[in-house]
């Protein structure tokens, strides 16, 4: 439920929609990838290029055969489509992590080194 | 005489570092010896004026004003040390040496400083922290996901923010290497400029790749010969199951239902695409020459919550009220 340490990756997440996936830490989703296999597991970690690493995953290939797996890691582009949980409110979720960011931005800022000039 | 003065030091001598203060208090200690000994301490002491500089550069330990001295092997050394030669010891120069050499140790000042930064209530902090900011400074219009959407105005992304705000529901056509795939309906709640799309209350229908040899000889698929197969292999399954007349009352009657259900849905899907340059087809007369659907088979499923990776995308078409 970490932040990530770079700031490069945390302005990406936080201008597009990966910052919903990464409100998904914890939660057992289904990830249905480019070639028609899908992963069923709970999300250990999104990062802001779409990684996602998935633990205890059931994982059906594309041909329909089933295997279990502790540890799986997705390569972003491979992803097709993210199932979001039924309890989970998407803006919600989207305000929550970006108000973590932005806990994480201000931390340093307000007395000592600044994470960007803020002048234009 | 002198000599002699020196044989009896170098026995009697202790402790090195004897500042003046030290002096006098050993003085006060023993009267007898102390005479010669304060004599000789006085005769080392350079601030005294009884400095003898001829026992000071022979006895064997002189006390130093200043112990931390640089060194000098020669005063041609010292001279050039004091014209400025290289890395002469300028204050800044041998405080920076300091620090450097002093790098790696904790250093408790910048402990305390960084300890006073931390956040230990995280709503405390940031009613402290608005309270201050704001007058000075006005804090720059947070840009973030949800405040970039509505900016896309006149641009076809700026449509789809349009649905999102009317609540519009959308077909999103999804592809595969090469073509069409399927179409997801539903309402779009949130999208990023790589069109990522957060959608509700999604149906999706959808085909099965097909491999090798058929794919290449299969005429590419388009949403009406989607929705078309998906009629076909339904009718396929109900006249299968019509066949067999003994229990299956309540399933054919559950199976009409469904055909019932795509119909509307494929009528609006035919009356759609008749406006573009694809073909009309008659049903019908499609449905008798169509073999059995046995591979690419066509699936619907509905998800209430879905993410779709904008790479994945064709087309977004909006259904109209």
């Amino acid at each position: 439920m970490d932040v990530s340490h770079s700031i490069r990756e945390r302005t990406i997440a936080e201008n597009s929609l990966v910052i919903l996936l990464q409100g998904l830490h914890g939660q057992v989703t289904t990830v249905d990838l480019r070639d028609e296999s899908t992963a069923r597991g709970s999300v250990i970690n999104v990062d802001a290029f779409m990684n996602i690493r998935l633990e205890k995953v059931l994982y059906r290939d594309r041909r329909g055969r089933v295997s279990s797996m502790d540890d799986l890691f997705i390569t972003g582009r491979n992803v097709r489509y993210v199932h979001i949980p039924d309890s989970m409110n998407i803006i919600e979720t989207i305000e929550t992590q970006l108000a973590k960011i932005h806990r994480v931005r201000n931390f340093g800022a307000s007395g000592g080194r600044k994470e960007y000039s803020k002048k234009k | 005489m002198e000599e002699d003065e020196r044989e009896s030091e170098s026995e009697r001598r202790s402790a090195p570092s004897q500042t003046s203060d030290q002096q006098t208090t050993t003085e006060t200690s023993r009267q007898k010896l102390e005479t010669d000994e304060d004599d000789i301490e006085t005769k080392l002491d350079i601030s005294s004026d009884r400095f003898d500089p001829l026992l000071a550069l022979y006895s064997p330990q002189v006390p130093l004003p200043y112990p931390n001295i640089k060194c000098f092997n020669n005063i041609a050394e010292y001279e050039s040390f004091m014209k400025g030669g290289r890395g002469r010891a300028k204050p800044e120069n041998v405080e920076k040496r300091l620090r450097k050499a002093q790098k790696g140790k904790a250093d408790p000042e910048r402990i305390e400083r960084l300890k006073r930064l931390m956040v230990n209530n995280p709503v405390e902090e940031e009613g402290e922290g608005s309270g201050v900011k704001r007058p000075p400074r006005q804090r720059k219009a947070a840009k973030n996901v949800l405040t970039r959407m509505p900016l896309h105005t006149g641009s076809p992304l700026g449509e789809l923010n349009r649905c999102v705000q009317e609540k519009i529901r959308v077909k999103v056509h999804i592809r595969t290497f090469k073509g069409l795939r399927g179409v997801c309906s539903g309402f779009v709640v949130a999208f990023d400029k790589f069109w990522n799309l957060a959608m509700v209350d999604v149906d999706e229908t959808y085909r099965e790749p097909l491999l090798g040899q058929a794919l290449y000889h299969e005429k590419a698929l388009t949403v009406t010969r989607l929705f078309e197969k998906l009629k076909v292999q339904e009718t396929v399954a109900l006249s299968a199951v019509e066949n067999q007349k003994s229990e299956l009352h309540s399933s054919s009657s559950h199976l009409t239902h469904q055909t019932r259900r795509t119909d509307p849905k494929h009528t609006q899907e035919r009356s759609e695409h008749s406006e573009k340059d694809k073909t009309t087809l008659k049903v019908t007369q499609k449905i008798a020459t169509k073999p059995k659907v046995e591979y690419g088979r066509v699936h619907t499923r509905h998800v209430n919550q879905l993410f779709i990776r904008g790479e994945n995308i064709l087309l977004v078409n909006i259904q109209q009220e």
